[in-house]
Order: C-alpha cells, then sequence, then structure tokens
C-alpha cells in the first residue's frame, strides 16, 4: 500500500490532493425502515479479512504521513446506505458481494425477517455502513526513509 | 434484486465538500464499473479512472455516458506502477481501494 501511495504521490502535482475514501468497518446496523420507524435488529459481522485490510490501510496512509509525504488536512465519516426490498435479498446480496469481508450471523437474520414481517407495507431493510473521507496535500519536501 | 445504494448520494456531497473537482485534472484509483466516476466526472477537466479489473473497465466503458466520451478515459493499470508521467494530475482519489 505504501508503494501505491508513493506511486500517487508522484504523479500528483505540487500541492496536489489525494482523498481517501473506504468503507471502514464497524458492525454497521441492519435495520428495517419504513415511513413511519426505524428498528435496529442486529448487525453486521466484521470478517478478519476486512478489519485487517482496514488496519494495513490506516497504517500505510499514517506512514506516508509520518514520511512526510502527504500532510492530512480534513477527515470525516459519513453514512452509505444499502437497502433492499425484502430481508431474502439482503441476505442474498451480503452472501454474493461481501462474503469474504462481512457476515450475518443467525439471530439478526431472524430478528430482521420477522421485524420485516409486521413492518409497514413500505418497510425496507437496510445496512447503515460507514466510509471514511481524508483528504491530504502532498509535501514536496520529505524525510529520506528507506523502505 | 432491489438493492439501493446510497439514495441519498452522500458520496458525491462528501466528495464535493472535500475537494473541489472543477477544471481539476483527476485520477481515480480503484474505479471500478465507473460508479463514483460518472458522478463526478462532468466538471473536471480530464479524468482519468483505473483499475485492474478489466470486465468492471469493460462494463465502466459500456456505461459512460456519451457526452462524457472525451472527458473520462478508463485504464487497466496497477496502482504500484500507474502509467503516467509525474506531476500529470491535480487530485487522485482513492475510490474505495486502498
Amino acid at each position: 500500500m505504501v508503494h501505491a501511495l508513493s506511486e500517487i504521490r508522484r504523479v500528483l502535482a505540487p500541492d496536489g490532493i489525494l482523498v481517501d475514501l473506504r468503507p471502514l468497518a464497524d458492525q454497521w446496523p441492519v435495520e428495517v425502515v419504513s415511513l413511519r420507524e426505524v428498528k435496529r435488529t442486529g448487525r453486521i459481522l466484521d470478517l478478519p479479512e476486512q478489519t485487517g485490510g482496514d488496519t494495513a490501510s490506516n497504517e500505510a496512509m499514517q506512514e506516508v504521513e509520518r514520511r512526510g509525504w502527504f500532510t492530512r488536512e480534513q477527515q470525516e465519516l459519513f453514512p452509505f446506505i444499502y437497502s433492499w426490498d425484502t430481508p431474502s435479498e439482503m441476505e442474498e446480496f451480503v452472501k454474493d458481494e461481501w462474503e469474504d469481508f462481512f457476515d450475518l450471523d443467525d439471530e439478526t437474520k431472524r430478528v430482521t425477517r420477522a421485524t420485516w414481517a409486521v413492518a409497514d407495507a413500505d418497510g425496507r431493510v437496510r445496512i447503515r455502513m460507514n466510509v471514511w473521507i481524508a483528504r491530504c496535500r502532498k509535501q514536496t519536501s520529505t524525510m529520506e526513509i528507506e523502505e | 434484486m432491489t438493492l439501493q445504494r446510497d439514495a441519498d448520494r452522500n458520496e458525491i456531497k462528501f466528495l464535493h465538500k472535500f475537494v473541489d473537482l472543477k477544471d481539476k485534472r483527476v485520477l481515480e484509483v480503484g474505479c471500478g464499473e465507473g460508479r463514483l466516476t460518472g458522478q463526478y466526472a462532468d466538471e473536471t477537466r480530464l479524468t482519468l479512472a483505473v483499475d485492474l479489473d478489466r470486465d468492471s473497465l469493460r462494463v465502466a466503458r459500456v456505461d459512460r455516458p456519451a457526452d462524457l466520451e472525451n472527458k473520462i478515459h478508463f485504464a487497466c493499470a496497477d496502482s504500484i506502477h500507474l502509467p503516467f508521467a509525474k506531476e500529470k494530475f491535480d487530485i487522485a482519489i482513492l475510490a474505495w481501494s486502498l
């Protein structure tokens, strides 16, 4: 990752900006939502592949800041919502698309199905993800540290 | 499948809050199928979006709006060997790819 950040730094103009945008695992809430109400039914399980990746990414950013390649100017977390008409569609998506990174435990599946079954007609299921965004500025004078 | 992804468009709102893309030369690393690219590239001077997944890039090219064909360019490239000259871009976006 530090190599990739080094390449990005190379192709950025002086004072260029790097935007780091990525989801951060944090046992995101699973909810059944309608116009009238929001009910939390469980949480996503973060798998080691995801949490380990987050840690490695954070460490890589810290390392390039330590080397003086970039300076972080701004950072924030914002919600990014995935939603589906039915619990089974959510379960299928998590299994097919996030298999190595996230999972749903049986209790969360059960509670979500039961809650959705008695929800209003416009009831949907959703996962409220946290996405990290940071703005970092390229620095031109850096510490000379060998990798 | 009735998936809705970021219906509130928070991602593009926060991108605009964090960086002024107007008339900038932008490199997007890890563009995938160009989901984010198409939302901001119109205001840039030029957007080069790279990914290693050729299938995703094929989708990105097909989905690219016709009026942005001269502005968005997709390329297969590895982030550790970017095939560009130094200091070519004003902004680099790591799109869910670090």
